[in-house]
């Protein structure tokens, strides 16, 4: 078993500040799910790691305590994850626009 | 390929290759695209075998991202380790000869501007300090003295990270790496310094651990290099092996090596800052007004 990213959606839709998809050294690894805090009553949306292409560098890990101040990512065992995005069930939105956000659809490891 | 002037038939467009399709539907093919809405499209970089937590990847991913025109970008690089994540996105990839980048991107540049005309076709060179201060260093500066028009990216680990350690002419004066134990001998050399003695019309180093501005100077750099010269960009991207930076502290060390040796710093020459508030609008580079005369 090997360490992976995993994002705390509430605390991370509280903010959204994006940073980490920022700093992640890998393409299309953090990505960004605009309806993630919708059902919890958030205004932004949450952003979320395609484990099967994280690392575990856990450079988010320092960008989210150290340079935003959320602690919102930790690093945990791939499967002691409940529920993880894997890249080929990323879907992306219908519209070409830059706007349109990432719909994950989210299933066991 | 750009898409303002190749258009699919209606109904062939499914059989481009998917990575093309998925560039067009929902990556940056033909839209804009910036640094902060990553995560919302699909990026042109893909997965790539570089070590985890590199600074150099995160600087090349973030140098995608910026072009402006991705889907009418080729990049050339050469052997070192950034060409092993350049080389998988999807644009073209031009793989030099030892030291050979800039030399390639010369004629791919000149042979460009003959078939496209006006259009802009932007060539991107991104290798690693050996292959661009070393091994390349004639045809890095030979080009810039030649005004080529296209951009220089410097990947500045400032050691051969690809081959075990060795220091090279970037490698800070002292600095003891697995391949030169006693400490290097001479000083940093001053590429920055040569790139405008050479006549580059736009110099700059970056550090990534501010993605929009590297966005910024990328975006500028290849801008620049379209009508008005060569332009460099020499980018600090640490090498995490060689250097023992434990992965998450990569961007803390990026951060202490900016405020220390590699401050943000950035050279444009006075017909770049014209062209650019001109023709793209860049405010910062208007002429300032005259300051109003005092009354005595």
């Amino acid at each position: 078993m090997y360490l992976v990213a995993n994002i705390d959606t509430e605390i991370c839709a509280a903010t959204s500040c994006k940073l980490c998809t920022q700093y992640c050294p890998e393409a299309n690894t953090i990505l960004y799910d605009n309806a993630a805090g919708e059902d919890k009553g958030f205004k932004y949306g949450a952003a979320y790691v395609a484990v099967d292409r994280c690392k575990g560098c856990a450079q988010c890990v320092w960008v989210c305590d150290n340079m935003a101040k959320h602690n919102a990512i930790k690093m945990e065992m791939i499967d002691q994850i409940g529920n993880t995005a894997l890249t080929e069930n990323v879907t992306y939105g219908e519209k070409t626009s830059s706007a349109v956000l990432a719909n994950p659809v989210r299933g066991q490891m | 390929m750009s898409l303002d002037y190749v258009k699919f038939t209606p109904g062939f467009g499914k059989f481009m290759p998917k990575e093309y399709r998925d560039m067009v539907e929902h990556g940056p093919f033909g839209k804009k695209t910036s640094v902060s809405q990553v995560g919302t499209f699909k990026e042109i970089l893909e997965e790539h075998p570089m070590c985890a937590g590199c600074a150099m990847t995160l600087f090349i991913r973030l140098a995608i991202i910026a072009f402006p025109n991705p889907e009418d970008t080729i990049t050339v690089g050469t052997a070192g380790c950034g060409r092993l994540a350049i080389s998988q996105a999807a644009i073209p990839f031009v793989y030099g000869n030892y030291g050979d980048q800039n030399g390639v991107a010369s004629g791919l540049t000149r042979g460009l501007r003959l078939r496209f005309g006006d259009k802009p076709k932007d060539v991107v060179v991104m290798a690693g300090d050996g292959g661009m201060a070393d091994i390349g260093f004639a045809q890095t500066l030979h080009s810039w003295f030649r005004k080529e028009k296209f951009t220089t990216i410097m990947l500045d680990n400032e050691v051969y990270g690809n081959t075990g350690g060795q220091e090279s002419g970037m490698t800070n004066k002292n600095q003891v790496l697995k391949m030169a134990p006693l400490g290097k001998k001479f000083e940093k050399m001053d590429m920055l310094g040569m790139a405008k003695v050479a006549g580059c019309a736009y110099v700059a180093t970056v550090v990534p651990n501010n993605p929009r501005r590297v966005e910024s100077v990328i975006k500028k750099a290849v801008l620049v290099a379209r009508e008005i010269g060569p332009s460099y960009i020499q980018a600090y991207t640490s090498c995490n092996i060689e250097y023992a930076i434990p992965t998450d502290k990569v961007m803390e060390d990026a951060k202490t090596v900016e405020t220390d040796r590699y401050k943000f710093s950035e050279y444009i020459t006075d017909e770049a800052k014209e062209y650019l508030s001109q023709l793209y609008g860049y405010k910062e580079y208007l002429p300032k007004p005259a300051a109003a005369v005092t009354k005595q």
